[in-house]
Formats: C-alpha cells, sequence, structure tokens
C-alpha cells in the first residue's frame, strides 16, 4: 500500500475543547483500500483525531487533506458532500434508525446522495445479500440482534462505494465472537470495494487486524512501534 | 414507600438533564393549575358579585303600608355603556330599617353616598351631579357593591320628592339579586366552553409533561425491572417523579393564581372588574390542586410506565410500538355523527331543542366529538403516514417513517393546538348565540334623548359621534295645546327619504319634500287628524299644524324603533327655517355592532352625562353580560393558547433531544440540513395540518349542533370561518416556525455517545 498517494493525509494536526487540548500532534497517511488502527486509552483523544479527519470538527492547527485537497478549502456544504458521498461511518451503537427498515437505513446514504429510492433499495439489498442478511431487509433494528444490527451498519457505511469508512469503536457494543465475525466480514468487503478503513478502537485483537496502527497517548498520535 | 423514595434518590442523582424535565414539569404543572384555579373561581367571582348584588337589594312591603314608613325608589339607567344604579331613600318616622351593606345609616335628605368609582366619574363630570340631588356625605364600602368600577348610589330625599312608583322598604337583603352578572343557563354554557377551552388543551399539556424524555427514562426502568424490581414497584418508582414535580407545580400554581387574582383585581377585565378577595383561593380549589392535581400525577406516572414495567426487554431495545387503537376512531366517529346529526336538523322545518334527551345528547356529542378527535389523530397519523412513507420525497419518507412507529408522539405534539381550534369553533357559537339573545338583529341601532334635555350645541355634537351613521327627531304632538282633539293627533318623525330608508328595513312610495302619512302595515293603522306641533324660535313660541296628509309611505319597520312613533313624515324643509320642537326625541342611529353601539353609548355618556338614553330594543345589563362573557371567553382562549402553545414547544423540544443521536448521526452520513430540517417541520406539520383540517370540520358542526338546539335563529355561523381559517393558518405557521431552530449546523459527535 506504500506506493500509492494517500487518500487521505493529517498533518501537524491539532484540536482542544477550550484549554482542554484533545489532540496535540497527529500526523497520518491513508493509502486507498489501506485498513489502519488507532488504539489509545478512553479520553486519549482517538475519536475527536476520526471527527476532525472526517471533517466533522474544525482543527485548531494543521492540514487535512482528502485526495490532495485540503478540507478547509471546502464549506460546510462541500464538507457535508464529501461525508454523503465519499466517507462513510460505522458507529459503536450502529445509530440505525429504528422507524425505518433494514434495507431502507442501508440505502439510506443512496438517498441522501439523491438515488432514486427502487434503485437505492436494489443496491442496499446487494450489500445486504453479501453480508449474509439480506433475508432480514423488511424487519426494523429492534426485531433483528445486535450483531445484525452492527452488520447493517456496516452496509450502510459501504453501500455508496466510499473512498474512507471511519469507524469509532465498530465492534465496541458486540460480544468477542460477534465482534471477530462482523470485523472480518466488514474489513474484507472493504478491501474488495478498495475503501480505506480508519478504526478507532481500544480492542487491541481488532488493531491487529489492520495494515497500519498508530497509538494516541495524550491527543499525540504515533504509529505503533515507533520511539515516540 | 422504599420504591417511592427510590424514585426521589434517581430524580435527583439522575444529572443535569433529568432535572431540568423536572423543573419542566413542574412549570408546566403550574402553568396548568394556576388556569385550573383560575377556572375554578370564575364561579366564586361571579358569585360573589351577586351575593352582595342580592345582600343590598330592597325588600319592599306588599300591600299597604302604614304612615311613617321608610320610602324607597329604585333607578337603573345607562351612564354610558355602563349600567348606573341610583337608591333614593326617604326615611320614615318609624321602623327605620338597618343599612344596606357598605352604609353606616341610610342618607337623609340631601344626603348622597356614593361608590368609589363613581366619586370618580363626577370628579371628571360634575353635570353627572344633576342625576345625584344633594351633597356627598360618603362613600359606599366594598360589602354594598357588586365590583369596584360599579356606579351607584344611595340619595336621601323626602317623600314628596319621590316619585309614584317609590315603595314602601321593609329592609334590605333578598336571596337572589335583581339580575346576574351572568345567567346561569349562559354560566352553564360558559363553565362547558372555558373547559373545553382550558381544561382539554390542560390535560394534553399534563400528558406531555409525564411523558417527558420517555425514551431515556423508560430504558432507566426496564433497567430496574430488569434487575429484579416488581412490575408495580417499578411504576411507583416513576411515579414519584411526577407526584413530586405535580405538588411542586400545584403550590406554584397557587402562588401564580395569586399574584394574577392581585394584578388583574387591580387591572380589571373588559367589562368585569372584581374584589382581590372575590378571587382568593376557596379551600375546595386549593384541594382539588393540591391532591387532586398529585393524585392524578400519581396515576399518569404509574401509567406511563406500564409499558417499561411490562416489557422491560422490548423497551431496553426500543421495540416499534403497536399501531394505534381503531376503538378512539370510532369514538370519533361517533361523537361526529352525533353533532351532524343535530345540525342537520336545522336544515329542515323542525330543528332540534335542547330539551329531553338533547340536553344530554348534544354536550356528550360535542364531548365526544373533541375528546375524539385528540385520541383518533394517532390513528389518522399513522395511517397518513404509512400511506406516505412510501414516497420518492426523502425528507417527506423519513418524516413519514417516524409518525408510523411513533403516532402518539407526533400527536402530543399538535394535540393542544387541534383543541385549541376546535374550541375556538365552540366559542364563536356560545358568542353568536349570545348575540341573538342580548340585542335586537336590526342591523342598525337606535338612540332616543329628550330635546327638552339637551342644549343646542350637545344636539350638534351628539350628532356628529363617529359611528353614528343618521340622525332625526321624531317630533311629538302638542297636548298643551287647547285642544279637544289631543287623542287623534300623531307623533311625526322630521326626516327626509334617505334618512327613513336608512333606519327602516324597506320603504315604499316616498316623496321628498312633502308631508306624508308613515305606514307601517305590520302594526296597524290607526285613524288620527290634523296634528298641531309646539315650535320655537329666538325665543318666540310657534306651533306648526299639520293637516292629515294623502299621500302614504308604506315600510316595514326593524324591531324596536323609534320610528315606529311616528304616524307622519315631515321633511326637514317644512319647519319654519331656525325654528325647533320643544317636545321632541333626538334618535341617532349607529350601526348595531356590539363595540359600536357600546363606542356610541360612551360617546352619548360624555356628551349628555345626565340625559335619559333609551337605546332601542337594547338592554344595557344584556350587553353588559355579553361584554363580560366575551372577556371570560378571550380569557379562557388566551390560557387555552398558552397551554397549547407549551405543550407544543415542550414537546417538539423534548422530541428534538430525543432523536439528537439519530439526527446527529444523519448529519454525520451527510444529510442536508435542510433535509434534516424539513423531516423535522413535516413530522410536526402534517399531523398538525390533517388535525386542524378535522378540528375545523367538526367544531363548526359542533358550534352548528349547538345554535340549532340553542333556540336562536342562525344555525350556521359562516362569518366565523374566515377567523378560525387564519387561526389554523397562524397555527401552522408557528409550528413550522417553532421546528426549524430545532436543527442546528452545528455537528456534534458527543450528541451519539451513550449515557
Amino acid at each position: 500500500m506504500s506506493g500509492s498517494s494517500p487518500v487521505l493525509r493529517a498533518q501537524d494536526v491539532a484540536l482542544a475543547y477550550g484549554s482542554t487540548p484533545a489532540v496535540r500532534e497527529a500526523d497520518l497517511a491513508l493509502a486507498r483500500g489501506e485498513v489502519a488502527a488507532i488504539t489509545g486509552a478512553s479520553g486519549s483523544g482517538k475519536s475527536s483525531l476520526l471527527y476532525c479527519l472526517a471533517g466533522v470538527l474544525p482543527v485548531d492547527r494543521g492540514t487535512i487533506s482528502f485526495e490532495g485537497r485540503s478540507l478547509a478549502e471546502l464549506d460546510d456544504d462541500g464538507i457535508s458532500a464529501l461525508r454523503r458521498e465519499r466517507f462513510g461511518f460505522v458507529f459503536q451503537y450502529g445509530e440505525l434508525l429504528p422507524e425505518l427498515t433494514i434495507e431502507e437505513n442501508t440505502a439510506l446514504p443512496l438517498r441522501l446522495a439523491g438515488r432514486r429510492r427502487r434503485p437505492a433499495l436494489k443496491a442496499a439489498v446487494e450489500v445486504l445479500d453479501r453480508l449474509g442478511i439480506a433475508d432480514l431487509r423488511e424487519r426494523r433494528p429492534s426485531q433483528v440482534s445486535g450483531g445484525q444490527n452492527q452488520r447493517v451498519a456496516v452496509a450502510r457505511a459501504l453501500v455508496h462505494r466510499p473512498a474512507v469508512v471511519f469507524a469509532d469503536e465498530p465492534t465496541g457494543a458486540l460480544d468477542s465472537a460477534n465482534a471477530g465475525t462482523v470485523l472480518e466480514e466488514f474489513l474484507e468487503l472493504a478491501r474488495s470495494q478498495g475503501t480505506a478503513v480508519l478504526l478507532v478502537t481500544h480492542d487491541p485483537s481488532v488493531a491487529a487486524r489492520a495494515d497500519s496502527r498508530y497509538t494516541m497517548t495524550d491527543g499525540v498520535l504515533a504509529p505503533e512501534g515507533s520511539a515516540r | 414507600m422504599r420504591e417511592f423514595l427510590l424514585g426521589l434518590r434517581l430524580l435527583l442523582g439522575s444529572g443535569r438533564g433529568n432535572r431540568a424535565r423536572f423543573a419542566l414539569m413542574a412549570l408546566g404543572g403550574s402553568l396548568g393549575v394556576c388556569c385550573l384555579a383560575l377556572v375554578l373561581t370564575i364561579p366564586a367571582i361571579l358569585d360573589a358579585h351577586d351575593g352582595r348584588a342580592a345582600a343590598r337589594s330592597p325588600r319592599l312591603h306588599i300591600g299597604q303600608p302604614g304612615a311613617g314608613r321608610t320610602w324607597v325608589q329604585e333607578f337603573r339607567d345607562p351612564h354610558g355603556s355602563r349600567p348606573f344604579g341610583r337608591v333614593f331613600v326617604a326615611l320614615g318616622r318609624e321602623d327605620i330599617p338597618a343599612p344596606p351593606p357598605g352604609l353606616d345609616r341610610l342618607p337623609r335628605p340631601g344626603e348622597v353616598y356614593v361608590s368609589p368609582a363613581l366619586h370618580e366619574q363626577l370628579r371628571r363630570e360634575p353635570g353627572l351631579s344633576g342625576l345625584l340631588p344633594g351633597v356627598e356625605k360618603g362613600l359606599i364600602g366594598a360589602a354594598g357593591l357588586t365590583g369596584p368600577d360599579e356606579l351607584y348610589a344611595y340619595v336621601g330625599a323626602t317623600r314628596s320628592q319621590l316619585g309614584a312608583e317609590a315603595r314602601a322598604l321593609k329592609g334590605f337583603g333578598k336571596d337572589y339579586p335583581p339580575s346576574r352578572v351572568v345567567d346561569p343557563s349562559t354560566l352553564e354554557a360558559l363553565r362547558f366552553t372555558l373547559a373545553t377551552l382550558v381544561l382539554l388543551p390542560l390535560a394534553v399539556f399534563l400528558s406531555v409533561c409525564a411523558r417527558l424524555s420517555a425514551a431515556s427514562r423508560n430504558r432507566r426502568l426496564a433497567a430496574l425491572r430488569l434487575l429484579g424490581m416488581s412490575s408495580k414497584g417499578t411504576q411507583r418508582v416513576n411515579a414519584a417523579e411526577t407526584v413530586v414535580a405535580a405538588l411542586l407545580g400545584a403550590a406554584l400554581g397557587l402562588g401564580e393564581f395569586w399574584l394574577l387574582n392581585q394584578v388583574v383585581a387591580r387591572t380589571g377585565l373588559p367589562g368585569l372588574k372584581w374584589y382581590a378577595a372575590d378571587g382568593a383561593v376557596s379551600a375546595g380549589t386549593a384541594a382539588v390542586c393540591l391532591l387532586g392535581c398529585p393524585a392524578l400525577a400519581w396515576f399518569v406516572g404509574r401509567a406511563s410506565a406500564r409499558a417499561a414495567a411490562r416489557n422491560p426487554l422490548a423497551t431496553r431495545r426500543t421495540a416499534a410500538p403497536r399501531a394505534p387503537r381503531v376503538r378512539w376512531g370510532l369514538l370519533f366517529v361517533t361523537g361526529l355523527g352525533i353533532t351532524a346529526g343535530f345540525a342537520a336538523t336545522g336544515l329542515g322545518e323542525h330543528p332540534a331543542r335542547s330539551d329531553g334527551l338533547n340536553a344530554l345528547f348534544m354536550p356528550a356529542g360535542v364531548l365526544m366529538t373533541g375528546l375524539g378527535l385528540i385520541l383518533a389523530l394517532p390513528l389518522l397519523s399513522y395511517l397518513l403516514a404509512r400511506r406516505l412513507a412510501r414516497s420518492g420525497n426523502l425528507a417527506l419518507s423519513l418524516a413519514m417513517r417516524r409518525n408510523e412507529v411513533e403516532p402518539g408522539s407526533a400527536l402530543r405534539v399538535v394535540s393542544g393546538l387541534v383543541l385549541l381550534v376546535f374550541s375556538a369553533s365552540l366559542a364563536q357559537g356560545v358568542l353568536v348565540e349570545l348575540s341573538q339573545v342580548s340585542r335586537t338583529t336590526s342591523p342598525t341601532q337606535e338612540y332616543g334623548l329628550p330635546t327638552a334635555q339637551l342644549s343646542g350645541d350637545q344636539q350638534r355634537r351628539l350628532r356628529e359621534i363617529p359611528g353614528v351613521d343618521v340622525s332625526t327627531v321624531v317630533m311629538a304632538f302638542d297636548d298643551d295645546l287647547d285642544s279637544d282633539t289631543d287623542d287623534d293627533q300623531a307623533d311625526a318623525l322630521v326626516a327626509t327619504c334617505a334618512q327613513l330608508t336608512a333606519l327602516t328595513r324597506r320603504v315604499e312610495g316616498c316623496k321628498d319634500g312633502e308631508v306624508m302619512r308613515l305606514l307601517d302595515p305590520n302594526t296597524g293603522d290607526e285613524p288620527f287628524g290634523a296634528s298641531e306641533f309646539a315650535l320655537k324660535k329666538d325665543g318666540r313660541r310657534l306651533t306648526l299644524r299639520v293637516p292629515v296628509p294623502k299621500d302614504v309611505v308604506r315600510y316595514s319597520g326593524r324591531g324596536v324603533t323609534h320610528v315606529s312613533n311616528a304616524a307622519l313624515l315631515v321633511p326637514p324643509g317644512k319647519l319654519p327655517p331656525g325654528a325647533v320642537p320643544t317636545a321632541a326625541t333626538l334618535v341617532l342611529a349607529s350601526s348595531s355592532d356590539p363595540s359600536t353601539v357600546r363606542a356610541v353609548l360612551d360617546a352619548i355618556g360624555a356628551i349628555a352625562p345626565t340625559a335619559d338614553v333609551d337605546p332601542a330594543g337594547i338592554n344595557i345589563e344584556a350587553l353588559r353580560q355579553l361584554t363580560v362573557i366575551k372577556t371570560l371567553l378571550v380569557a379562557g382562549m388566551v390560557m387555552g393558547l398558552v397551554i397549547g402553545v407549551a405543550a407544543f414547544l415542550v414537546s417538539v423540544t423534548d422530541r428534538a433531544v430525543e432523536r439528537r443521536s439519530q439526527v446527529t448521526a444523519l448529519a454525520l452520513i451527510g444529510a442536508r440540513p435542510r433535509v434534516l430540517r424539513a423531516v423535522q417541520c413535516l413530522q410536526v406539520v402534517l399531523p398538525l395540518a390533517v388535525g386542524l383540517v378535522l378540528a375545523l370540520v367538526a367544531g363548526k358542526l359542533a358550534e352548528t349542533a349547538y345554535l340549532v338546539t340553542g333556540g336562536g335563529e342562525v344555525f350556521w355561523d359562516g362569518a366565523g370561518v374566515p377567523v378560525l381559517l387564519v387561526c389554523a393558518g397562524g397555527v401552522l405557521v408557528a409550528a413550522v416556525v417553532g421546528t426549524l431552530p430545532l436543527t442546528g449546523r452545528r455537528i456534534d459527535p458527543e450528541l451519539i455517545r451513550r449515557d
């Protein structure tokens, strides 16, 4: 992966909440199709960095660029469009809309990007099928298990074939057996699509499946095994 | 008790958000209790008014009284649009009755006791003292007055000064007042309407408060249940919070009402002023508020925790609720059927009357329609949402999916406002009926004033009062002249054909410039001979003799009118230049719109305070009653509006707070702010629009049913529809504007973290 140009790059990024620093120093490069994991203790600033990289939190210092273009050059609508069309998200608790069916939840990014209802649902079912849960498509999130919900969240993150998926503790709410299966399916599908994945986790076994690993300590990001 | 204490512990220790919710519940409850106390106290205020009127009413001797008795004569005239009461008392030599409440002793000849309001009025209009012969000796105390704004006086006189209508006085104080501030039958209708206006929105509001943060609270209760707490115990934990909030709210609400009573008793409402003591909270009202509200909250709190207690697993996993029950739809349809049935009888020749079983069915139908409307709204919202959820429009689809799984939530948001529009229709009905019974149905209103009591300048100013469209004179034939034919003479209307037309419904055969016979075929035609009228010009006395004219002008009068007193039409040009009749009535006419009538009466009172005003066909007490009722209805509407808007704001905000993690997730995956706003807005506005349309239809049917059974002439109040449409439109716009700020542009990822 190191030979390709990075799809996402962060240089000297810093962020503070008032007078409390959350991210003090972060440099990171993510190549197309690469899976990177950031580990660290709770409160170390890893989730804050993830949302900085996704353009949700504006940084105080440094540069974040996606496909060579700085996010600072984009206005709010531009960043929203980026998140809608080029990024995907997996949250710890799935954050599916309980009122929508599984297929409607999965199709949501396509619908937000303006795709018509029928083709969007068709694409959603295809992804659900690849994850082995297409038969659940008519059900609502409350009617399936936690592991199945998280698979739906993965499907939702990948249905529009994004360039980068940001995953914040994607298996944090699952038992170890389920967590392993979901993560495996997630990374396999992402790699098959050429989608880069940035994982934030405190679980070393999850991080071990990544191509590259970083450690966050008190707001400072360092490649795993580095002297810093 | 253990669960109750645990509930309090959870309340105090569950973070800032929950404490804010508790404060909101207590404050909301206090607002509701304040309104409830007002509704409960209004009859007491009216009773206090009527009670004092009864306590000062003179009791008269029946039959021939003995010599040396005390005599009394009462006058009740309008001063402007306000009643002005005067009691002339001629003290006897023996058996002097005890003074009425508010006086230490009865006035002696030449002494006058006045109410504080009359004292002020006399200061502004010294001419008014002409009606109160004597010297002001003091003020009447509050115990002797119906309210602080009453114009009332006791005038001491001699027996010879009193008229033939004076009666021997036995004492003061009767069981019933001479006239009630609001008639008992009207008061019942008013209570019913006020209850609909205030209590139904209040019930919605309390339900909204009890369901605040329902999702997160239910998860907490479900966790307790899963930890081994019994079902009833879990419900009691929840009820602890609602009971404490209700108790605090009740205490605060009574305090708010005390403050409101003190302020409003000083400023007063249009047509109704009361003493602060009249509006004091009674023991019964305090008991209802302090015991009833927490008791109600106990049941509401337990009921709202039932789902979490019965099925904690489903609650923890936020299972989709069941579809709304069809039976509430049936309640609405039944209510609508009853009101429509009553309304339909208005189309036939035998409209239904509010007697027998109808007296039960009509209000029951109206109540069922109102309650059914609210209870059926979730079902209607659910059906609408199911139909629209598969729409190609993303915002509409998301909004309808939400309403499909939580139709009750959307309706809690809007039901207060829907009820308000329904109640407004009822209020219009009450006003329409009252307008019919309290004043003439004519589009014009006449006022007659004896010209002998008016100077030339006063007459000129009276004719120029804004709102007065026509002014003429009805000239009385001269019965002082030496004539044997007094009985055969007729009074004359001095007017042009245009003026006559303006004062009547229809005129045929009128010729300008000619003296004619006036004939209203509906009132008969009494023969009369030549008539003579005394005129005055430059201090000289003239006589105008009018032979019986050959030409006849036929007209159709409008109910009670001064025109009907005249049988001759004399054009103004036929009077000698500069001459004015010595005995005549100045007749002014304005629109019969109640506000115009009040304004004209006030202006007349200001220009000619001592003149006797005869507002043809109008009962000044009824006009005042109408003002009071309008005031109370408007107060009820304002309270309903406050409660409805508060319920709307509280629940729409709560809903937004409950949904913020999902909305944040949507924003994170790239949903545009305008899509999120549209979803937020459509969720509320669509069910609201459906509810408002139904409220307009159901409200108008209920109003018509009320008018039909009320026995008036007007059944269909089309004039009220534009006002209601504007109100409904305003409510919709307010709802749209109210929901928009709930979705900001800024995304806070912390909001998707679990507590």
